[in-house]
């Protein structure tokens, strides 16, 4: 039997698998992407690079609006060869890290209701809100900032940002416990996602998985250490390593992820410097070809740049980590039970903006 | 001859209403003079029977949004009714009662339009057969009294999921189909365990009527005696009605909603309403069978005491969305299989043991008069 689970599904997002079924077995997935395609790397070549900063952005606005603009300012930096501000090097850290955790909390809240858990979906987002609170200090949105520029970024943190942020980070980590005692030790959930879904390390890199699916599988690459960009090479943090593979292990990383990103956070803020937060530069960017890679939340974000000497990009290649991570879907996804399938699809974090951009 | 004619006709008619009235003074009039049947009408139109259910369910609902809105660290309905939103269940019953009945075109009609009155129906019946407490010395607040009341209550539980599985597969829609197979499968996982818990308390008391075992309970509760029993018993209950870690039929997240997914307005309310009778009905088995019933102080009436162990066994029930993910089909059946069946025997096993060993200890304990 064939069933078409979704693009109006509860759990599917606007993504749709091809399920061929028998019983309440998955012979076979096949994804249907495509749904939300908005041609984004055809509407960058019809704006200049400033007017696509809020283009870019929605690639993947809802959940991590920061880190997507960070890869794109930084192929557009790395062609204009332009100095930036160490302040406004900070500021972006910042962002990036915050951004990672309001988007960790939002796949945490997916998870767990795709294992029907309904308490942790609540609490997930009730954090969020703290992290967005400290957005809206910052840029005065919420979910779609364009905050950062060449050159820059658009706005200072303000004054009494520090206090806030520290308190809202004591509280946080307060809650990552309760985090991890209400989902991590439920037994249920260790039930739900152990051994389910997993991809051994030589297969991961063969699937060409990114970021915390790639690091759930054994294998410690993360663009911060391996090639640090803005001051990465500042902090003092760790990269999560399971070995498992399966959607457990993928649940674990992110958690972790979030404690480093929390720490990243309180040394940025303590350690940042005094100064100008944006340089002019100019709009023509010279001709030439950059590409660039940002770790965002759900791994590898490469952006590959053509520019031929206008105010125009000639052609922009967005290489999104979710659409890496879906090739290894119809690959786990074989002999499992229907009630496995958004269990996997949400550990692997897909968000089908990500896809199709 | 006209006049003889008419008359003939005249008298015929009279004679015809002469005899109705004869038959309703001899069979309905004595009937309607009679305490015995208002007793009747008031059982089945106001306690234990439709209104007793309706408000149930509807307290039931709100309670469990508010409940759970407190776990969630929300605030639930709030704004409809005098307090804390308690008319938000009936605002959402009139709404659904509002909505157009859709009846897929690929359905089978006759069963796809039966079941949800089939559902509600069975669910509903079943709360005639169960007796509420002593009224009057000898005399107990009971629908239809009968010595098998258990054993028929049982059977109108195992009714439910063959219904389920009729509207699943009436509706002619993949998602129904596979929660009505699942809804199969976890009638298999739950229903053996279930039935040997009762018959652990059955032999204990000696009885299979819930008003012996009821009364057999007036020194200490089976729950005490047959803790393994109980767990079981309220573990196989939370996968019969379908609760949070054992809703896989419904589960949302896999296959929409199961098979009420075809299901809107009225029909769906049918099918909602069944699931909280249930829930009424099970939670007052499980207090007559494990703790005590109506029995308990005096100062307030046996019947009010067995309904608020009722409502304590659902808020038991309720945590359970709380604080669980849901499991998987293969799992339930690994647990019911492996676990529950074994620790059910167990549970039967002590108790023969104990009666073979003190062949006293029934009375010893006031099981048996």
């Amino acid at each position: 039997m064939q069933v078409s689970w979704g693009p109006q599904h509860p759990a599917s997002g606007h993504l749709r698998f091809i399920l061929d079924v028998d019983g309440d077995s998955v012979l076979n997935l096949e994804p249907d992407v495509g749904y939300t395609h908005r041609g984004i790397e055809k509407l960058t070549e019809n704006r200049t690079y400033l007017q696509n900063i809020p283009v870019v952005e929605r690639i993947n606005s809802y959940c991590d609006a920061t880190n997507t603009v960070l890869g794109y300012i930084e192929v557009v930096e790395e062609l204009l060869e332009c100095e930036v501000p160490e302040r406004a090097r900070f500021i972006r850290v910042i962002m990036a890290e915050m951004n990672r955790i309001a988007s960790h909390l939002y796949w945490l809240c997916l998870m767990s209701i795709s294992v029907g858990f309904e308490t942790m979906l609540m609490w997930t987002m009730n954090e969020r809100e703290l992290f967005l609170d400290l957005f809206e200090m910052i840029t005065g949105a919420r979910i779609t900032y364009s905050a950062l520029r060449p050159g820059g970024v658009r706005y200072d943190i303000p004054h009494g940002f520090e206090e806030v942020a520290t308190k809202y980070l004591n509280h946080f980590e307060r809650r990552l416990k309760d985090y991890y005692k209400m989902i991590f030790e439920n037994s249920t959930f260790r039930l739900r996602t152990i051994g389910v879904g997993s991809i051994s390390s030589s297969d991961a890199i063969k699937l060409g998985l990114v970021g915390p699916c790639l690091r759930a599988s054994g294998v410690a690459t993360d663009v911060r250490k391996d090639e640090p960009y803005e001051v990465y090479q500042n902090f003092d943090f760790n990269i999560p390593v399971e070995k498992a593979g399966d959607a457990y292990a993928r649940s674990l990383i992110r958690f972790h992820e979030m404690e480093e990103s929390v720490s990243i956070i309180r040394q940025a803020l303590r350690s940042i410097p005094e100064g100008p937060i944006r340089k002019r530069v100019p709009l023509v960017v010279p001709k030439g070809e950059a590409y660039s890679r940002v770790e965002a939340a759900r791994g590898e974000l490469g952006y590959y740049l053509v520019a031929n000497g206008t105010d125009k990009p000639y052609r922009l290649k967005v290489s999104t980590p979710s659409f890496r991570n879906m090739a290894a879907l119809p690959y786990i996804t074989r002999n499992v039970t229907i009630a496995d399938i958004p269990a996997i699809y949400m550990s692997l974090d897909l968000i089908p903006l990500d896809i199709d951009r | 001859m006209e006049w003889k004619r008419s008359f003939g006709l005249l008298t015929s008619i009279l004679s015809f209403f002469a005899s109705l009235a004869l038959i309703f003074l001899n069979f309905i009039g004595p009937l309607l003079f009679s305490l015995q049947f208002y007793e009747l009408i008031i059982k089945v139109a106001v306690f234990p029977g439709l209104m007793y259910i309706s408000i149930f369910a509807i307290l039931i609902i709100w309670f469990e949004r508010k409940f759970l809105a407190r776990v969630h660290l929300r605030i639930g309905p709030l704004h409809v009714g005098p307090m804390m939103g308690i008319l938000q269940p009936i605002a959402d019953f009139l709404k659904l009662m509002g909505k157009e009945i859709i009846v897929p075109d690929k359905a089978h009609k006759i069963v796809y339009n039966l079941a949800p009155i089939a559902v509600v129906a069975v669910s509903c019946s079943s709360i005639a057969f169960m007796p509420f407490g002593w009224v009057a010395p000898g005399k107990n607040w009971v629908i239809y009294e009968t010595p098998y009341n258990l054993l028929i209550i049982l059977i109108l539980f195992t009714l439910h999921p063959l219904i389920i599985i009729a509207a699943g597969w009436g509706s002619n829609n993949k998602y129904s189909f596979i929660g009505a197979m699942r809804a199969a499968f976890q009638l298999l996982a739950y229903e053996v365990p279930m039935v040997f818990c009762i018959a652990g308390v059955a032999m204990m008391a000696g009885s299979l009527d819930l008003v012996r075992i009821v009364e057999s309970q007036s020194k200490i509760w089976f729950g005490v005696v047959e803790p393994l029993g109980l767990i079981v018993f309220f573990i196989s209950m939370m996968a019969e009605l379908i609760r949070r870690p054992f809703d896989i039929p419904v589960a949302e997240q896999e296959i929409v909603f199961g098979y009420p997914t075809e299901y809107s307005g009225v029909q769906f309310m049918c099918f909602m309403m069944a699931e909280y009778v249930n829930l009424c009905v099970a939670s007052l088995l499980l207090a007559g069978l494990f703790l005590g019933g109506w029995l308990g102080p005096a100062f307030l009436p046996p019947i009010i005491w067995f309904i608020i162990k009722s409502l304590i066994v659902c808020l038991f029930v309720i945590m359970g969305r709380a604080t669980w993910p849901r499991l998987r089909m293969d799992q339930l059946l690994r647990v019911g299989w492996s676990l529950l069946i074994p620790l059910a025997i167990l549970q039967i096993v002590i108790v023969l043991l104990l009666l073979l060993i003190f062949p006293t200890f029934p009375m010893w304990l006031g099981f048996r008069g």
